[in-house]
């Protein structure tokens, strides 16, 4: 690795200072563009493969082909530096650059550059909290999560508020109750810094936390996503489920399942039926001697478990089932994208009471962070926190447009003015001339011209 | 992780920086100085790369796109003037471009 930094960055330096002293513009131009090509392949060492890419496009390509053309139209490719003054700016300009290099070397000579920072910056977890506890009308839920990983300091990290009677049951709400040093990040996830904490979960409306229900020691380890799923256990208490997300990417041409089962009364195994069907049951008969043909991906699960699964990509009719062979849910014509991280939690949805009970596999995508330096993390930073510069950007690009082509319009007003004489001297020559040579007088100079009388646009004389 | 620091890259943007300086003090060519104008503002923009890995933030990343857009702006415009100078006075040697001189 080092050889390969020393190597490059050689090449850049060199053609940096080739592209300073050689006297024709053309080869200063292409060896600028070989160091800016040095430049995307740093970039490229340094985890941002997107901007190298944009390094190659817009400055090799757009900026420095913009250069070649100018200085190949103008035919400037030899001009010289002789003009004879200011020959003591390059002097001065080598003092300068001392000077600078002093001062910038001094911060790193003096290792002020290293810092704890980053350290602590990469060790965050991201966590978020799934609602799965089957509606009612009656309940209100509060998540917290403490801090206690430090002298029990029961910092609140997170409170999360799940209003069961909310319509949409098995999506967390995630209020901005929040304490300590937490990030919103994407996905429904937060960032919390890594450790071992104390998950609590209470049961009350979503400011005032009465007596646990639920407490628990878990550790959070640097770069990992925890989904806590918050579900009703068959004995009808509040439980959390604890998945570790693994946010790392499937195989190559697979995607990967997590199902966590939060219905209370039922194990649930994941079936594909391979054809679409309108079934409410796997059997073939009514005494289910036999089951209808269909591939078994996830065995039964009991209520608050969970698996995992990689699928390879393609199209599936997906069924959820429970230990007497009925179809909880179907997903039809699921299609399963390569490189997808996805967790399906299912959840009973609020029905009448007495009614049929329906469920659904609520969809949460587990991609915590994307990676660094990747188009999707740098997009999201630059439209959703940098929304307002990159409009201003544009405006400028803009601006730069129209200013460009004003600039590259031949000066219309010197136009105008020798069009008009032109037309006039055009207009005035032949009566000009006449009287030139009845008189004998040079009336074409000095101050006869003055004399003259005026011509109109059309030609005629007055 | 990747086993070179920061410290080199910031090295070597300050080298590439220093450069761009000595272009700008020293070639009379006006092409030649928005070239080397270029090449100080690659250097700013290494470092923001350079740094934004050692911290783990994006934000650095997105400093860099605004960098690039603002430099293609000013070489359109910057070369668009060149090319007007040109044609008035046949010459782009910046000493011969005196008349603002108070």
């Amino acid at each position: 690795m080092e050889w390969l930094f020393l190597t490059v960055s050689f090449v850049a330096v060199l053609a940096a200072a080739m592209m300073l002293t050689r006297q024709n513009a053309v080869h200063s131009a292409l060896f600028l563009i070989v160091n800016f090509g040095c430049v995307a392949f740093l970039y490229l060492m340094l985890d941002a493969p997107f901007l190298a890419m944009v390094q190659v496009t817009v400055y090799t390509g757009a900026i420095m082909v913009l250069f070649l053309f100018v200085i190949m139209l103008l035919g400037a490719e030899a001009t010289t530096d002789t003009s004879g003054r200011m020959r003591w700016l390059g002097l001065a300009g080598s003092v300068v650059a001392i000077v600078l290099l002093l001062i910038f070397a001094f911060p790193i000579a003096s290792n002020l550059l290293s810092s704890e920072a980053p350290d602590r910056l990469e060790a965050r977890a991201q966590l978020r909290v799934i609602n799965a506890i089957p509606g009612d009308e009656t309940k209100i839920f509060t998540a917290m999560v403490l801090g206690s990983a430090m002298p029990l300091d029961g910092k609140v990290l997170a409170t999360v508020a799940l209003d069961a009677r909310d319509e949409s049951v098995g999506d967390s709400r995630i209020d901005d109750v929040v304490y300590g040093d937490s990030r919103e990040s994407v996905r429904g996830y937060k960032e919390v810094e890594a450790g071992e904490y104390t998950v609590i979960v209470g049961v009350g409306d979503g400011n005032y936390v009465p007596g646990p229900v639920f407490t628990k020691d878990l550790a959070f380890p640097p770069d990992s996503a925890f989904s806590l799923v918050v579900f009703e256990n068959e004995a009808g208490l509040i439980d959390v489920t604890v998945l570790n997300d693994d946010v790392g990417a499937p195989a190559v041409g697979m995607m990967r399942l997590t199902l966590v089962n939060a219905v209370t009364d039922r194990q649930v195994a994941l079936v594909d039926v391979g054809q679409y069907t309108t079934r409410r049951s796997l059997c073939d008969d009514a005494s289910c001697n036999s089951l209808i043909p269909h591939r078994k991906l996830i065995d039964q699960l009991p209520a608050g478990d969970h698996t995992s699964l990689e699928l390879d990509e393609g199209r599936y009719n997906l069924a959820f089932v429970d230990q007497d062979h009925n179809i909880l849910r179907t997903l039809v014509d699921y299609q399963a994208d390569r490189g997808l991280i996805e967790t399906r939690v299912l959840v009973r949805e609020p029905g009448v009471p007495g009614s049929q009970a329906s469920y659904r596999a609520a969809v949460y995508h587990a991609l915590g962070v994307p990676a660094f330096g990747s188009p999707e993390a740098v997009g999201q930073v630059l439209f959703i926190e940098y929304l307002l510069p990159v409009m201003l950007v544009g405006m400028l690009l803009l601006v730069a447009l129209i200013g460009v082509i004003v600039l590259a319009r031949p000066d219309a007003l010197a136009q105008a003015e020798r069009r008009r004489v032109n037309r006039r001297r055009r207009v005035n020559r032949p009566l000009v001339s006449v009287i030139s040579q009845q008189t004998g007088a040079d009336v074409l100079s000095g101050e006869y011209l003055a004399k003259l009388p005026g011509g109109t646009d059309d030609g005629s004389a007055k | 992780m990747n086993p070179i620091g920061v410290e080199p890259y910031i090295v070597l943007s300050m080298v590439l920086f220093l450069l761009g300086a000595l272009g700008v003090l020293m070639r009379r060519n006006a092409i030649l100085v928005f070239m080397s104008v270029e090449l100080m503002l690659n250097s700013a923009n290494l470092a923001l790369v350079a740094f934004a890995r050692e911290w783990g933030q994006v934000n650095g990343h997105v400093f860099v796109f605004f960098v690039m857009t603002v430099a293609a702006a000013e070489v359109a415009v910057g070369l668009a003037l060149i090319v007007n100078i040109f044609r008035e006075r046949q010459s782009i040697n910046i000493d011969d471009l005196q008349q603002m001189q108070g």
